[in-house]
């Protein structure tokens, strides 16, 4: 794999799935249609607590076009889903509201419209309870449970070293609390589901999703079947981001209960403002934080405590736990490393997961403490990190030694040599001034730096396998299977590149179907940032298979070696030696010869990941095959006369291993930065008593063009030996990348340290005023 | 209600009720799904089209309103060439080098699944500088684009900015949006300028298919 | 809900006369109505669509001053604008600060859906074109079948989506007076993002100078000016007190700095989803101080 030639992997080809996404034909969920097909909305609670004492649809289901109204007792089985067990979220609640927005009853009817009267016209006399709203109301005594269990959703330690004898060595310290919000998704494609029976006992779902096997086990479950009689098929996807992941079950179970009841296909499209209130979204986090060094900046202690605020059902706070637990000491070499992090439940929209999935979050405290610490010592931000960054053959926080690939100071590096070509950053003469100066011009100029870190695929949070089949036609074109989905992020093209270049065939005679639970091993959820690494690996052995009876063939044909034949440019090639000249065989002979002649042309492989080895109580371990490692640095322009913000430059260096589709890890990086952006300046759910108040797209500040980054993606390849090619993923780590390095812009050009994202124009246009004030009175 | 309107080219009349969504009427009545419902609001611009030309949300536009109006959907845009599969050299695709998708070198810039329309310079614009992750986006967007080029073919980034100002992306960043709009406006902008030999005019579309770049 | 299109003025009054019983509303482009509709905020049994209307579309200038029609949509009134640009005075060309409030709206494609009868009628506070109607002193015709009134636009609203029409009553036209043709004009908006914007807080100058004795502008006083405010109380807000510091004055800093202190002082806002009261309150001395320079500095229209 290492050293060769490569013709397809390593450049930038557009996507696969192009052609039918610009034209419009790509067929997403909501673009579905079945002859009978009925539509269900679901009613909700409305209110974030409280008893429900009774359901009654009489009145709803007389209304025109309505066919049924269920509720909890229409579902067969448990009624129950989640992520890790003891699952703890019901599909309809029947007992209890635990935030506003529950589902309560599904409406079926002839259209949307009806089935939205419907569920609109649905009784439900609920006993209003006193909602619990923050971390430390869930978590103080005599707090009403809003579990049987309790508030603590999860709670986890990792202990590296010994902190305290740490901190006594330490000779400088810095400590502060960071707050992070509530993030929200805000995929374009609202989530979409459409139930069809099959009548062959078997009934098919169709989902804007990314895990189709967790639907499929899900509503198995729930519906009391067994799971070879659900298949589910994962729909173009129109964006999730770990949004589709809970929500894409819960209405693929209610589906389902309403289409066997009714023998007819039911489609559930949610609306804009349900998919933000019913929906998952990013956890709410407060971190406490302190960090020691010597006087030479060597880090020799680092210490956290994060809540995080995870809503009313766990969903994939265990996991967010774990991850955040893991990341918070960054990418450093530190010998002692404490780590308490703690998910509660609260009265309020569920958290699950979100690109990143707990890493922005504490990568946003720990590199605001790197630059509080810098300051403290005099010394250069990025030198510190360089200092301390991790090299390979050294133990990261888990204890866990990577021999190589290990790139972080290369990422420093890269940027560092940039910033050495930089003109200096603007000074804002009064910033320097003393009390009473008279502010000159207008803007604030500052430039702020970060590093990460981001483990790859599943590490600690279960079993790591991807399912994926190969399969060459007698004209030798190819098809690709794989249990991983694309949500836009461009897996599929990744898979056709690695089953292109193994096979030697020209991406036109290259296929990747959808993906299928049927065909395919289940393949876990695709998250993690594992399609490139872990599902390509799949790819890869399966291609290898598939080529190994060609060269078999081959051989025969060509009169030689095996050893001598190379598949490329869709033929098989004898290379040209002392006596004989070049030969070639188109591929679709050979692969009609392979078929008459009885070698296998379809091959089923598994890829697994090596599986984590740790220490639950402290997370010392083997925990992640691979770390993908970022520096960014973020040059910001702020207005003092209305705090609005201007990034005026955006480096983003990331180790990715090897970059398979160089255009689509640009994609990747820029889109993950300007969610980052988001998180770090302009988006806030904004809860009142429990109930999001901006539902919508007015008053959640998702990013405008108008408001995108010039994000430049510097890559780095040290190349990681279990992905394909050498490949690590890069989905998440640019949204915590560009949420430390803009706090840490604003921090340099204000002067001053924000510890709650988001940033927004109105914190520092108070911020400004506040520091102006003090100066000039 | 019977509504009579040019859509995508075409005549078209249609029996509704006056105060349906236009989106509603192109996705469930005349089966075109490809405009996108993102919001319901106004707020997205998945669900954007063009009427007589401009941009608006057809979430937000009663289908009374099309009456006697040009209507263009994502399915309604063409290679340059106008007609609306391309094909003009008589074979069944329009393939200009007899294999069976057409594609000029086989390894081309955009390999489909299935078959392969003509494009229209935007749409292979979007491809090649990928500017398109989920796609959702993408029908809405390439016409707030397609209107800004038609009346201005050589938008700066700030013009480009403004036009697409009410089309939300959550997957790309934006960046390569613009860049693919400045490629699209630069290729309409040569093509007007240097007619190549043998196409006579209209046929730059398809001289891009499966051109490489 | 019914709908019936009006081929013209006279017809849709009628239409809404003999809709005895009914809940009527006007629709001319829907962005605003479609969403209250269906969000149930607007339960309306009658829509009648005057979006067809003629004499509700025109732009002309006349020896009033500039009449625009209700159901002109904000595109078309950028796109004349520029269509404008460099013609003669006496030609439809129109003030700065509608022309910027006008812009500010949306995204392209509600400003070529919208209309301006629209965004006044709908009264939200943050409506971009309102506080430059006030400040351009417009008076609005409303018609119904008991005939015509002509409100001023400060009179028009009562509260957040609240105006002074009645049941049956149409706004037909806007009117810029000619004394507030001259002059000039400017507003500023802010929001959460740069794209797309719903305002949280906007501003919206018209002045007039006098005439000019020395060199350059500097140095002449302000013989008439108008500061109107939305999104910082329920209805979009004249700023009397402020005006009252810069009239008949010629403009200094210290002045320009008291007035900007004024505005801060008159408006009323409260926090909300949008942002909070301390935000509006700081930043709209900031938009005052842009728009004021604006009105101050530009020379020619």
């Amino acid at each position: 794999m290492n050293g060769q030639k490569l013709s397809v992997v390593g450049r930038g080809v557009p996507k696969v799935d192009g052609a039918e996404l610009v034209t419009g034909r790509a067929k997403f969920a909501g673009d579905l249609r079945f002859p009978g097909m009925l539509y269900a909305v679901a009613r909700r609670a409305g209110i974030p607590a409280g008893k429900i004492r009774g359901i009654d649809g009489s009145a709803a289901l007389a209304l025109p076009g309505v066919r049924a109204i269920l509720t909890a007792g229409d579902i067969p089985g448990p009624n129950i889903i989640g992520i890790l067990p003891p699952f703890d979220q019901p599909v309809l609640a029947s007992q209890e509201v635990r935030y506003e927005g529950e589902s309560l009853a599904l409406a079926v009817a002839e259209s949307r419209e009806a089935a939205g009267r419907a569920a609109a016209a649905i009784r439900v006399d609920l006993e209003s309870w006193e909602p619990i709203l923050d971390v430390d109301q869930a978590l103080a005594e005599g707090c009403r449970k809003i579990h049987p269990e309790g508030n603590i959703t999860f709670s986890k330690r990792l202990v590296k070293g010994d902190v305290e004898k740490g901190f006594a060595e330490a000779e400088v310290v810095v400590e502060n609390t960071y707050h992070t919000s509530f993030q929200e998704h805000a995929y374009l494609e609202p989530e979409t589901v459409v139930a069809v029976p099959g009548g062959d006992g078997r009934v098919t779902v169709y989902a804007s999703c990314q895990s189709p096997f967790h639907i499929r086990g899900h509503v198995a479950a729930n519906l009391g079947l067994p799971a070879s009689r659900v298949k589910v098929i994962q729909a173009y996807t129109g964006g999730s981001f770990g949004g589709k992941d809970d929500v894409a079950t819960e209405i693929g179970c209610l589906a389902t209960v309403a289409a066997l009841k009714l023998q007819a296909p039911v489609m559930i499209v949610h609306e804009r403002r349900e998919s933000i209130v019913g929906s998952n979204l990013r956890h709410a986090a407060r971190i406490h934080y302190r960090t020691g060094s010597r006087r030479d900046g060597t880090i020799v202690a680092r210490e956290a405590r994060i809540h995080l605020d995870g809503g009313a059902y766990a969903s994939e706070s265990p996991f967010v736990t774990m991850k955040a637990l893991i990341h918070a000491g960054g990418p450093y070499h530190v010998p002692n490393v404490r780590v308490e992090c703690t998910a509660v439940y609260t009265n309020k929209t569920y958290c699950g997961a979100f690109r990143g999935f707990g890493v922005p979050q504490v990568t946003f405290a720990s590199e605001s403490q790197i630059d509080e610490l810098a300051a403290k010592l005099n010394m250069d931000p990025l030198e510190l990190r360089r200092r301390n960054a991790l090299r390979a053959g050294q133990a990261n926080a888990t204890g866990q030694v990577f021999a190589g690939s290990v790139g972080i100071v290369q990422t420093i590096e890269r940027i560092a040599e940039r910033r050495d070509r930089l003109p200096p950053v603007r000074q804002d003469r009064s910033a320097a001034a003393g009390a009473g100066s008279t502010p000159e011009g207008r803007w604030l100029y500052g430039r702020g730096c970060a590093c990460l870190l981001q483990g790859i695929s599943n590490g600690a949070e279960g079993i790591d396998v991807v399912g994926a089949s190969v399969q060459a036609s007698q004209d030798g074109s190819v098809l690709v299977g794989v249990g991983l989905t694309d949500m836009g992020q461009g897996s599929r093209t990744v898979f056709a590149q690695i089953a292109a270049e193994v096979l030697g065939v020209t991406m036109d005679r290259v296929t990747v179907r959808q993906v299928d639970t049927d065909s395919v091993h289940d393949s876990g959820p695709t998250v993690a940032s594992r399609s490139t690494t872990v599902g390509g690996m799949a790819v890869f052995k399966a291609a290898e298979e598939v080529k190994a009876s060609l060269v078999k063939m081959a051989s025969l044909m060509l009169k030689c070696e095996e050893e001598q034949v190379l598949l490329e440019e869709n033929f098989a090639v004898r290379a040209s030696s002392a006596n004989n000249p070049e030969v070639r065989i188109p591929l679709p002979e050979v692969c009609t010869a392979a078929y008459w002649t009885g070698f296998p042309l379809m091959h089923l492989a598994f890829s697994r990941a090596p599986e984590a080895r740790f220490d639950h109580e402290t997370h010392q371990g083997d925990i992640y095959i691979a770390y993908n490692y970022g520096t960014h640095l973020m040059d910001v322009r702020i207005d003092r006369l209305t705090g609005a913000v201007e990034v005026l430059r955006h480096l983003a260096a990331h180790d990715l291993g090897k970059a398979i589709n160089p255009m689509g890890v640009e994609g990747q990086v820029e889109g993950g930065a300007l969610i980052g952006f988001g998180m770090a300046h302009l988006e806030r759910i904004e809860h009142e008593g429990g109930c999001i108040r901006n539902a919508n797209f007015a008053d959640y500040a998702v990013p405008s063009i108008k408001d995108r980054l010039p994000t430049e993606t510097i890559i780095v390849e040290d190349p990681n030996p279990t992905g394909p090619y050498g490949a690590k993923g890069v989905g998440e780590p640019p949204v915590a990348g560009t949420a430390a390095a803009f706090a840490n812009a604003v921090a340099a050009a204000t002067g001053r340290r924000f510890t709650r994202l988001p940033i927004r124009r109105e914190d520092l246009l108070a911020a400004l005023q506040e520091r102006d004030a003090a100066k000039g009175g | 209600m019977l509504l009579e309107f040019e859509l995508n080219g075409k005549q078209t009349r249609v029996e509704a009720e006056p105060t349906l969504r236009a989106l509603d009427l192109l996705r469930d009545v005349l089966g075109l799904t490809g405009t996108k419902e993102g919001c319901g609001r106004g707020e997205c611009g998945a669900c954007t089209i063009l009427l007589d030309g401009m941009p608006v949300n057809s979430c937000l536009l009663y289908a009374a309103k099309l009456q006697g109006r040009r209507v263009t959907t994502i399915e309604g845009l063409t290679a340059e060439d106008g007609t609306e599969d391309g094909a003009e050299d008589g074979t069944e695709d329009g393939a200009e080098d007899g294999t069976e998708d057409g594609a000029a070198d086989g390894g081309g810039d955009h390999a489909c699944q299935g078959d392969c329309p003509p494009l229209h310079p935007l749409q292979e614009a979007f491809l090649a500088e990928g500017a398109v992750q989920c796609g959702f986006c993408t029908p809405g967007m390439i016409l707030s684009a397609k209107s800004l080029l038609d009346r201005n073919p050589d938008p700066d980034v700030g013009e480009i900015e403004e036009a697409l100002s009410g089309n939300l992306c959550r997957c790309t960043g934006y960046g390569k949006i613009i860049k693919a709009v400045q490629r699209a406006a630069g290729d309409g902008i040569k093509a007007a300028r240097e007619p190549g030999p043998g196409s006579g005019a209209g046929k730059s579309g398809r001289r891009q298919r499966g051109a490489t770049r | 809900m019914q709908y019936l299109r009006a081929r013209n003025l006279k017809q849709a009054l009628l239409q809404a006369a003999e809709a005895a019983g009914e809940r009527v509303k006007f629709l001319a482009g829907g962005t605003d109505l479609t969403v209250q509709i269906a969000e149930g905020a607007l339960d309306p049994t009658l829509l009648i669509d005057i979006s067809a209307a003629e004499e509700l579309r025109r732009l002309e200038r006349g020896a009033e001053g500039l009449r625009i029609g209700a159901a002109l949509t904000i595109a078309e009134l950028l796109e004349s604008a520029r269509a404008a640009a460099g013609k003669p005075a006496e030609s439809a060309s129109i003030p700065r600060c509608l022309l910027q409030g006008a812009a500010a709206i949306g995204s392209p494609q509600i400003r070529h859906l919208g209309t301006i009868g629209g965004n006044v009628c709908n009264a939200s506070p943050c409506g971009d074109t309102l506080a430059p109607l006030i400040v351009l002193a417009a008076s609005f015709t409303l018609r119904s079948p008991r005939g015509s009134r002509v409100v001023p636009a400060e009179e028009f609203f009562l509260g957040p989506k609240a105006t002074v029409l009645e049941p049956g009553e149409i706004l037909e036209s806007i009117l810029i007076p000619v004394s507030h043709l001259s002059g000039r004009s400017a507003f500023r908006m802010i929001g959460k993002r740069n794209g797309q914007v719903i305002s949280q807080v906007n501003i919206a100058v018209w002045l007039k100078r006098g005439r000019s004795e020395g060199a350059g502008t500097i140095s002449t006083p302000i013989e008439d000016i108008r500061i109107a405010a939305g999104s910082v109380a329920p209805i979009p807000l004249r700023l009397k007190r402020a005006e009252e510091l810069l009239r008949s004055v010629i403009p200094d800093p210290p002045l320009l700095q008291a007035a900007a202190g004024a505005v801060q002082e008159e408006i009323q806002p409260i926090s909300d989803v949008r942002t909070s009261q301390a935000y509006r309150r700081s930043v709209i001395a900031s938009l005052f101080t842009d728009v004021i320079g604006e009105v101050l500095e530009r020379e020619g229209r």
